[in-house]
């Protein structure tokens, strides 16, 4: 956690040792459990019920979820049959998985680019803010309570090729004449998507961008300032060099989003015009639930997971490199 | 980030820093009036075009929402403008009549209240188990925090449906509030772990002297203390179950049984032609009772994102 404000407990200072060896006392050995006179049963009922539904509903499904990706069902409604890696094989040579992961990779990218840009110009930008304009705080985060079939319609109507704001505006700039027919078109249908799956995750970036800026000391500013350096100096050299592990963490904040995201693309595209959004995600979504191949649908997922984990792994790597529980 | 000291070594060095530090702070905090000369105008400007793109970024989408929600189904395509000709709440008012939104509106708030509810009283004792025993297992608690980014929606919903047939399961809104409530524990118990921390030993070492019961001290002394925590747990369990979208639409299939985001998801592939201001309406209608609920508890919220939200 970077920005966490839950303490950490406090290391127990060490005992003072006094006198020679043979007159000193050992610590009493620290109790067993936190309060005296608990039964040693306590802990373990009380942690039962949370471990237990995670491990069942969380754990066990992506384990099982592995295991049967390694079976496939001959026919619709048969007993699924031990196929080995062959659902694998087949995925890695088929066109639609590969197309599908450029998709992913641009999906992914673009909303990387375009999230951290604007994460960061929005940050900068509250983190001036001070008095009564704080209540511009609280406004950035109501995408957060938006869901993604929610933000999906909003988007539908700003980005309408007929009747949208987004297009009003376009048109309303010289040298243009017609604005792009989005969601019609396959490319401007993947720029779409982008801003509408940042537009949902922006809150978190910002949130977490904003609160690195607060424990940044101040002295260093300063001392820029003191040097004679301009706004965009401080930036680009104090600020976002002491701001990194956050920035990090927003990158692989975004990646697993977006690498994971369904609802946006589901809601808003379906995964066309021409199968243009057609991300790992919808991929897997199409296989299992529209095809009704659901052993194939599991490689995918697999497969997703796996660049999950990856990330997941830059994750730690990160809380550790700059000394941050991870 | 070597150069920081660790809170609890307090040295002469460290406090003079501070002391210093709090001075030199001080007239920053006070900002140059805008206005007050050519650079005071420039520097208002500055500040205030960022601000003004953010605005715009988050509201927009809300506003042009609103403006179609208030025309009638053939204004939307004659009359672009932003502000509606005749504004007219009918949209609202066939939403509201009509029983998809009604019944997905109940099915949202018994699935949201059952999430919150189930999730604070399974996260509480896990979190107070974590946070002051030692006992095997505690060490779960590393693997509690990274679970969530290792298992995904997307990565458990054709694992979970497979299940939830092969139990009987599906189709009921009683797998929703199971599995959203698993998916949001460890988040809350992570979160109220570093709340029960904070809570010094010593209080309940006394009250445990003075006779109070495990209970007793949790009901007396941690819970009153860890409210705000909970709080926030409770409203980032509520979020989740209101908007999630897409395991309730593998885990629910009668009409009877969908969430809010579902039956949105629905209404728009089911009219042929699309009635914006029915979808406007119905979208807004999603978000307004989550809004209200949430300004009135978003100053214990916020911290709890912040500190969550890497997980």
């Amino acid at each position: 956690m970077t920005t966490a404000t839950a303490p950490k407990p406090k290391a127990d200072p060490k005992p003072k040792r006094n006198g020679r060896w043979w007159q000193r006392k050992e610590p009493p050995r620290q109790d067993n459990n936190a309060i005296i006179g608990e039964r040693k049963s306590t802990p373990y009922l009380f942690s039962l019920p949370a471990i237990l539904l995670v491990a069942a509903l969380l754990g066990f499904p992506v384990l099982w979820g592995t295991w049967q990706s390694l079976y496939r069902r001959p026919r619709l409604g048969a007993a699924p049959e031990w196929v080995g890696t062959e659902n694998y094989t087949d995925m890695f040579s088929s066109d639609a998985f590969w197309d599908s992961l450029n998709k992913t990779a641009v999906f992914v990218s673009g909303s990387l680019i375009v999230g951290m840009a604007l994460g960061l110009f929005f940050a900068f930008a509250l983190f001036q803010v001070v008095g009564r304009l704080r209540f511009l705080r609280a406004v950035t985060i109501a995408p957060y309570i938006v869901s993604n079939v929610a933000a999906a319609v909003m988007f539908r109507i700003l980005f309408n090729a007929q009747f949208g704001t987004m297009n009003q505006v376009i048109e309303w700039l010289p040298f243009v004449d017609s604005g792009p027919r989005w969601l019609a078109d396959p490319t401007w249908a993947m720029v779409t998507v982008i801003f509408t799956q940042v537009w949902t995750d922006l809150p978190l970036v910002i949130l977490l961008l904003l609160g690195g800026m607060m424990t940044i000391d101040q002295a260093h500013l300063d001392a820029a300032l003191v040097d004679g350096a301009s706004g965009w100096n401080r930036a680009r050299h104090v600020t976002i060099p002491l701001l990194a592990p956050q920035i990090l963490i927003s990158i692989v904040w975004l990646s697993y989003s977006t690498l994971t995201g369904l609802g946006v693309v589901l809601a808003l595209t379906g995964g066309g015009p021409l199968k243009a959004t057609q991300t790992m995600a919808m991929e897997m979504y199409t296989v299992a639930f529209r095809n009704l191949e659901f052993n194939e649908g599991l490689a995918i997922a697999t497969f997703v997971l796996l660049l999950n984990a990856l990330l997941t792994l830059a994750y730690i790597r990160i809380g550790r490199r700059y000394d941050y529980e991870a | 980030m070597t150069d920081i000291l660790p809170p609890d070594e307090i040295t002469a060095d460290s406090i003079a820093e501070e002391s210093l530090r709090a001075t030199e702070r001080a007239p920053r905090e006070r900002r140059p009036t805008p206005g007050r000369g050519a650079k005071g105008i420039a520097r208002s400007i500055l500040i205030s075009i960022p601000l003004i793109a953010l605005v715009f970024w988050t509201v927009a989408p809300f506003l042009v929402t609103l403006s179609v929600s208030l025309k009638d189904k053939t204004e939307v395509f004659a009359d672009p403008s932003l502000i509606p000709a005749n504004p007219s709440l009918s949209a609202y008012a066939d939403v509201l009549a009509s029983d998809s939104f009604t019944t997905s509106f109940t099915n949202s708030v018994i699935v949201g209240v059952g999430t919150t509810v189930l999730t604070i009283l399974i996260a509480v004792p896990a979190a107070y188990a974590f946070a002051r025993f030692r006992f095997r297992g505690r060490h779960l608690l590393l693997l509690f925090t990274l679970l969530p980014r290792l298992t995904p929606s997307l990565g458990i919903m054709i694992p979970i449906f497979r299940l939830a047939i092969a139990t009987n399961m599906l189709d009921k809104r009683t797998t929703l509030i199971l599995v959203y409530t698993a998916q949001l524990l460890p988040l809350a118990v992570w979160l109220l772990v570093g709340f029960f921390q904070a809570i010094p030993r010593d209080i309940e070492e006394a009250a445990n002297v003075d006779g109070a019961s495990l209970w007793g001290r949790l009901r007396y002394i941690v819970i009153p203390l860890a409210a705000p925590a909970m709080i926030t747990v409770g409203v980032l369990a509520f979020r989740e179950a209101w908007n999630e979208f897409t395991l309730v639409l593998v885990l629910v299939n009668s009409p009877g049984n969908r969430t809010l985001p579902f039956e949105l998801y629905q209404i728009q592939g089911v009219l042929g032609v699309a009635d914006y201001p029915v979808e406007a309406a119905f979208t807004i209608l999603t978000i307004v009772p989550f809004i209200l609920f949430y300004t009135f508890v978003e100053k214990h919220v916020v911290a709890g994102i912040i500190s969550g939200s890497g997980k």
